[in-house]
């Protein structure tokens, strides 16, 4: 206890508070200083309080800096930056068009950004690709899924991993049929038939498929944008205790786009939310309430409405002008 | 259909004994068949074998050693071409540059061996070269500068047909390595030999078949034509994936032009032939089961659609049909055919199965 491990791979101190409760306070402490003492993992280091251990308070494994990101005239991201530690849960809340799909596709190599810098561990990260991204660890379900919708439920699982036999290039279906469903089972989804065309299966099916193959691949670092939206209570419930225990094991940090406050506060450490392209807030979820976030949304809202509405009046008063000549 | 096959499973869990194996292996032989059914190419199947039988039945000489091998040349080339096209139907895009690469390669492959003086398999191996090159360029102007597949071989298809006739000055020459008198070794293995063609046939069906449904090609062509979003955003390469079909798919059709020019021993510069070629290489793919609107399609399907094109062909012909009433009636036993498939199709989506 004395001496604090750096990485989240040691074993939490063994009191009789559960990890998940015990982790909040300690995240406040190293959030706070971070952002006084520019967040980097010596000074954290350097405070050295006992409650280190924590996942939340692991080091820095990805900082995102000034990204813009423009197609043709529309602006979809200004200025973003943001930062993930090792083992956290960032929740990314935002109106739609705000630029969150965005973010996603920029940090997992869809897209290039226009500006602005990325580092994974410290070191610059420019995925030339989505391969390049996955092969520096990083995966991603897409808001739209990327399945497909011909390919058997095991081929969409297995999507630009498959698995083939040693010696000869064919698929080893089995295998790949094997694994996948145990990786079902894994989640608590239950899929019949893992040769049917995904097309047959219903949305949350289609959203657990997606969901699964993103965590049972090789990545540390995960980007979820929306992996709830399509799913019954209880499909979203399994997502929701696979995404806490990947949280208790402390291995995989997360970004997930949510628009539920409540799974923000029930799943994240932390909650950013992004207003035209640019990150206005960044609270830890432990620090806020569905009451906060719901007041900056509709403040966010009036505002929105209200220079619509004196544009609109700007408009007619410029049009009655003209009018009038 | 979870919660009946939920409820089902316990129903039938104690009564499961070896009393019911018979029953259980009955049961399972309904399911084969009812499976053989819902095949992508089980309603051509079908389609193709009582058009056989009709003709056996009906016309004498049908049903003959020598019919069939007047049957082939109506078949097996077709199938082949199919075969290229299927990957490039698959994917959501059309080949109709095929009937012009079909026509130009011969002529390549003349000047290589004839006029260039190289050994016959090189100048085959160049030639080939050549029309994958030819399915390249598509491929480019489809992936990379973004032409719609329809215009870009539309335009290649002009282009060969009138390269074809510069450099042929528009006269018909004898094939390399063939005379009309003798078939040697060469002109054997490359479509002169009477089962040549057909082999040749036999052979890159089976292979694009295995490429198509066991290979992460096939599942590819299969992603970026149902999903290409969902596809480029799980890592597939689309570019890729579209230009190396349209490279296999010209490769197809270049090849056939060679067995081709070799059988008949000429390489005739004729584009409305051509043209056929291309609508048959097309209707085979579609009547054996592949989309036109992409991300569905078999190869083995397109083999059995050439044989049906085949068997309908030749079946007129025997029965005595007249020239004129020869092309009626093909159209419309084509139209008949696809709505029997469409109508299988549609049962088979109910099984449950693709």
């Amino acid at each position: 206890m004395a001496e604090q491990p750096l990485n989240g791979e040691q074993e939490p101190p063994g009191e009789a508070l559960p990890p998940g409760e015990a982790l909040l306070p300690a995240e406040t402490v190293a959030e706070d200083e971070s952002s006084m003492s520019g967040g980097t993992a010596a000074a954290d280091a350097a405070a050295g309080a006992p409650a280190r251990a924590e996942p939340g308070a692991g080091e820095e494994v990805l900082r995102v800096e000034h990204i813009a990101k423009s197609f043709g005239p529309i602006t979809a991201l200004r200025d973003v930056g943001l930062k993930l530690r090792k083992g956290e849960v960032l929740g990314l809340l935002g109106d739609n068009g705000s630029g969150k799909s965005t973010l996603i596709k920029v940090i997992c190599g869809f897209h290039k950004q226009d500006k602005g810098q990325m580092f994974l561990r410290g070191e610059p990260y420019e995925p030339k690709s989505v391969d390049d991204a996955r092969a520096h660890g990083i995966d991603t379900v897409y808001q739209d899924l990327a399945l497909i919708d011909e390919l058997s439920v095991y081929h969409n699982m297995f999507l630009r991993r498959e698995r083939v036999h040693a010696g000869i290039p064919f698929l080893a279906n089995a295998r790949m049929r094997r694994n996948a469903r145990k990786a079902l089972d894994e989640i608590g989804i239950n899929i019949p038939r893992l040769d049917v065309p995904v097309a047959r299966l219903s949305g949350g099916q289609r959203q657990a498929i997606a969901v699964a193959r993103t965590v049972y691949g090789e990545a540390n670092i995960l980007l979820l944008d929306e992996p709830l939206a399509a799913m019954g209570a209880k499909e979203g419930g399994a997502i929701l205790e696979l995404i806490q225990r990947l949280k208790e094991e402390g291995n995989v940090s997360i970004i997930m786009v949510l628009h539920n406050y409540v799974h923000v506060l029930a799943t994240c450490d932390r909650v950013n939310l992004i207003q035209d392209g640019v990150i206005t807030f960044d609270k830890l979820t432990s620090e806020t309430s569905v009451e906060e976030l719901t007041d900056i949304v509709v403040e966010e809202y009036r505002r929105a409405r209200q220079e619509a509405l004196a544009a609109d009046m700007e408009a007619a008063a410029a049009k009655r002008s003209t009018g009038a000549r | 259909m979870a919660i009946a096959s939920g409820s089902e499973a316990p129903a039938q869990a104690p009564s499961e004994g070896p009393a019911n194996a018979s029953r259980a292996l009955g049961k399972r032989l309904v399911a084969l068949g009812r499976g053989f059914l819902t095949l992508r190419e089980g309603s051509i199947v079908v389609v193709t074998v009582a058009t056989f039988v009709y003709f056996a039945a009906s016309t004498p000489g049908f049903a003959t050693g020598a019919n069939f091998k007047t049957l082939l040349p109506f078949f097996a080339p077709f199938a082949i071409l199919a075969a290229g096209e299927v990957f490039v139907m698959i994917n959501g895009e059309i080949d109709l540059s095929i009937g012009s690469v079909y026509l130009i390669t011969p002529f390549l492959f003349y000047k290589l061996a004839s006029a260039g003086g190289l050994p016959l398999v090189p100048s085959v191996i160049i030639a080939l070269l050549g029309s994958a090159m030819i399915g390249f360029v598509n491929g480019f102007f489809i992936a990379v500068v973004g032409i719609s597949s329809f215009v870009a071989t539309f335009g290649m298809l002009f282009v060969l047909d009138g390269l074809t006739l510069v450099i042929s000055h528009a006269e018909p020459v004898a094939t390399p390595g063939t005379s009309a008198i003798h078939v040697g070794s060469f002109a054997q293995v490359f479509g002169g030999g009477t089962y040549s063609m057909l082999i040749w046939a036999l052979g890159i069906v089976a292979v694009l078949q295995l490429l198509l449904t066991l290979t992460r090609w096939g599942v590819y062509t299969v992603a970026v034509g149902g999903n290409r979003l969902g596809a480029a955003e799980a890592g597939v390469r689309v570019r890729l994936v579209l230009i190396r079909n349209f490279v296999m798919c010209s490769t197809c059709a270049g090849f056939v032009g060679i067995l081709e020019a070799v059988h008949t021993t000429t390489a005739t510069p004729d584009p409305s032939g051509a043209g056929e070629i291309l609508f048959e290489g097309i209707a085979a793919a579609v009547i054996g089961g592949t989309l036109l609107q992409g991300g569905s399609g078999t190869v083995a399907g397109g083999l059995i659609g050439a044989l049906f094109l085949g068997i309908l062909h030749d079946g007129l012909v025997i029965k005595g049909v007249s020239a004129d009433y020869l092309d009626l009636y093909l159209g419309i036993a084509i139209i008949l055919v696809m709505s029997v498939n469409v109508l299988v199709q549609r049962v088979r989506k109910g099984s449950g199965l693709g």
